[in-house]
């Protein structure tokens, strides 16, 4: 491991990070830092609730290793937070959360997946990859989807913080990727209770954790553009008495609604030179 | 690039899949004729027909957002597949699914799968590509396609379909001043299937009989990335589903590979009913 430390600790420990200026370096950086959106209090909380929901998940037989994503065991993942815990369904709503997608995303999106990662001593790394490329054709010019990274621990390079390529939320086919990003890549580090926001195109990779006795715990919220299709069934995957708490909002942001894909370009409309008033279907 | 000035004309009738797609490649489109023909034609025209008067005099008739306001002698009949199997014999055809294949490829989704009516005076549509959703820059390859099924003969005079042949080469949706180009209409006997890629313009045409309806069904098919316009998991008729074939599952997104998933496995089809029916003790 070669990555150089960032600056955004230091950043994040000077409070320049607002959520104003975190909505501007999403948009031009493809990342921010916010800290302090959790309290210490609530940080301890929502940590304790997902150790318990990854023993749920394993009672439920829903294993937390997975050999397709991580070359060992010391990584935890918890896949169904919004179906054990309301505390989950919660955050992945928090207006502070829900400000930063809207500003990159626009009003409409969804949210297509929250899961959890603990990185315990001697996880690995995963393939360097961004979340864009890897399903969407490109060229990639737009932020199609993009991560909210709860640190429920304070995360560090050396505990395993996410490495990111600075700069490459621009590349808009995969000929710009070098050859050998690790040594240019940077952890983003931040204290427990921060979010990290990360735009879909950046190229960045699971770090590893090289501590003796320390757990990095991150859950990622990942929201994508209305158009596309969620990672998660929630349709499926929501047990009946979890979709029934749900509000209209939540509702929508799932996609438990009948309304779907039919949002349509509003030239379209222009090229009737405005003779008629479309109707909308919904 | 500009749309062109004088319109091409449309292929003639290709003799199998293979010429079908050359013509797509080249036109973007193709027709095959007698793909439905006796008492297979009369039995989807009957059932669309009959669902769409049982619409009519439910009052259940939902207009498109690409229609206008006032034509109300247009009709659409939407989620044939919950109306009739017939439509499950159309949307998984091993025609259609041989051009699904090979122009967007395999696993593929069903987006929808609905009727359009032209009446007497009605029908005319904005000029529009199907994947009008996908923000540009378009990738170099078509993100869905239409197959249509005439079940009545299309005439310029009921309101065929009309298409501009060859603007899937530009590889972007009409803009506000290109909404009165030239078109041809998309004229074939009922029993035709016409299928066109998701970038081609096209629009309903204007029926000016005193008397003539004409019924299309438009079997909408993407790359499994789009969320589809239909939440299947939701209006399905649950008969379709326990007794789908493979190729159906995988249309409507119970063969998840990446996306869609559930638990990290794919939806199971006999899987627990939405909350609305356990909510109203069915």
């Amino acid at each position: 491991m070669t990555a150089r430390r960032s600056e955004v600790q230091d950043l994040a420990r000077r409070g320049e990070n607002t959520l104003a200026e975190g909505r501007r370096r999403l948009r031009e950086d493809g990342w921010c830092v916010v800290p302090e959106v959790l309290s210490k209090e609530s940080t301890a909380q929502a940590l304790d609730h997902l150790w318990a929901a990854a023993a749920e998940s394993e009672r439920r037989g829903l294993a937390t290793y997975m050999p397709a994503l991580d070359p060992n065991a010391s990584n935890v993942r918890v896949f169904n937070l919004l179906d054990i815990d309301p505390l989950f369904r919660d955050l992945i709503r928090h207006p502070t959360a829900l400000d930063l997608v809207r500003s990159l995303l626009g009003e409409e999106f969804l949210i297509s997946n929250f899961t959890a990662n603990i990185a315990r001593p001697g996880s690995q790394s995963m393939p360097v990859h961004s979340d864009q490329a890897l399903v969407m054709p490109g060229p990639w010019a737009h932020p199609w989807a993009m991560n909210i990274i709860w640190a429920l621990t304070d995360v560090r390079l050396e505990n395993g913080a996410t490495l990111f390529l600075p700069g490459s939320h621009r590349f808009t086919d995969r000929s710009q990727v070098p050859g050998d990003p690790l040594p240019l890549m940077q952890p983003f580090e931040a204290p427990a209770g921060s979010i990290i926001a990360m735009e879909g195109r950046m190229w960045h990779t699971s770090g590893a954790n090289v501590t003796a006795g320390e757990d990095r715990a991150l859950l990622f919220g990942y929201y994508t553009a209305p158009f596309l299709r969620p990672q998660v069934n929630h349709n499926v995957t929501l047990s009946a008495q979890t979709q029934a708490s749900l509000d209209p909002p939540m509702r929508h942001w799932l996609g438990l609604e009948a309304e779907a894909n039919v949002g349509l370009a509003p030239e379209v409309f222009a090229a009737d030179g405005g003779r008629r008033e479309p109707v909308r279907v919904s | 690039m500009n749309a062109p000035m004088t319109v091409q004309a449309l292929p003639p009738p290709a003799k199998d899949v293979e010429e079908g797609l050359a013509h797509i490649r080249e036109h973007g489109l193709c027709v095959m004729t007698g793909v439905l023909s006796g008492p297979t034609l009369e039995r989807a025209r009957e059932a669309l027909y009959r669902a769409a008067a049982h619409d009519r005099a439910r009052g259940r008739e939902r207009k498109f957002s690409l229609d206008y306001g006032h034509d109300e002698s247009n009709q659409r009949v939407w989620n044939v597949l919950s109306r009739d199997p017939v439509f499950e014999d159309m949307a998984e055809h091993p025609t259609a699914l041989a051009f699904v294949r090979a122009v967007i490829g395999w696993p593929a989704l069903l987006g929808n799968i609905s009727a359009n009516i032209t009446g007497p005076g009605g029908g005319e549509m904005v000029l529009h590509a199907d994947q009008i959703f996908v923000p540009e820059p378009w990738s170099a390859e078509p993100q869905g396609m239409n197959v249509a099924w005439l079940l009545d003969d299309f005439t310029e005079a009921n309101g065929a379909t009309r298409i501009v042949p060859g603007s899937h080469k530009l590889n972007r949706a009409p803009r506000p001043d290109e909404g009165e180009v030239a078109t041809v209409p998309l004229e074939a006997p009922a029993g035709s299937i016409v299928v066109f890629e998701s970038r081609v313009w096209h629009k309903t045409g204007f029926n000016r009989t005193q008397d003539q309806r004409r019924a299309g069904v438009f079997a909408w098919y993407t790359k499994p990335i789009y969320r589809a316009q239909e939440n299947w998991f939701l209006s399905l008729d649950p008969a379709i589903r326990t007794f789908a074939s493979e190729d159906m599952l995988v249309l409507l997104g119970y063969k998840a590979d990446g996306l869609g998933l559930v638990y990290g496995a794919s939806p199971v089809p006999w899987t627990t009913p939405p909350p609305s029916l356990l909510e109203s003790g069915q």
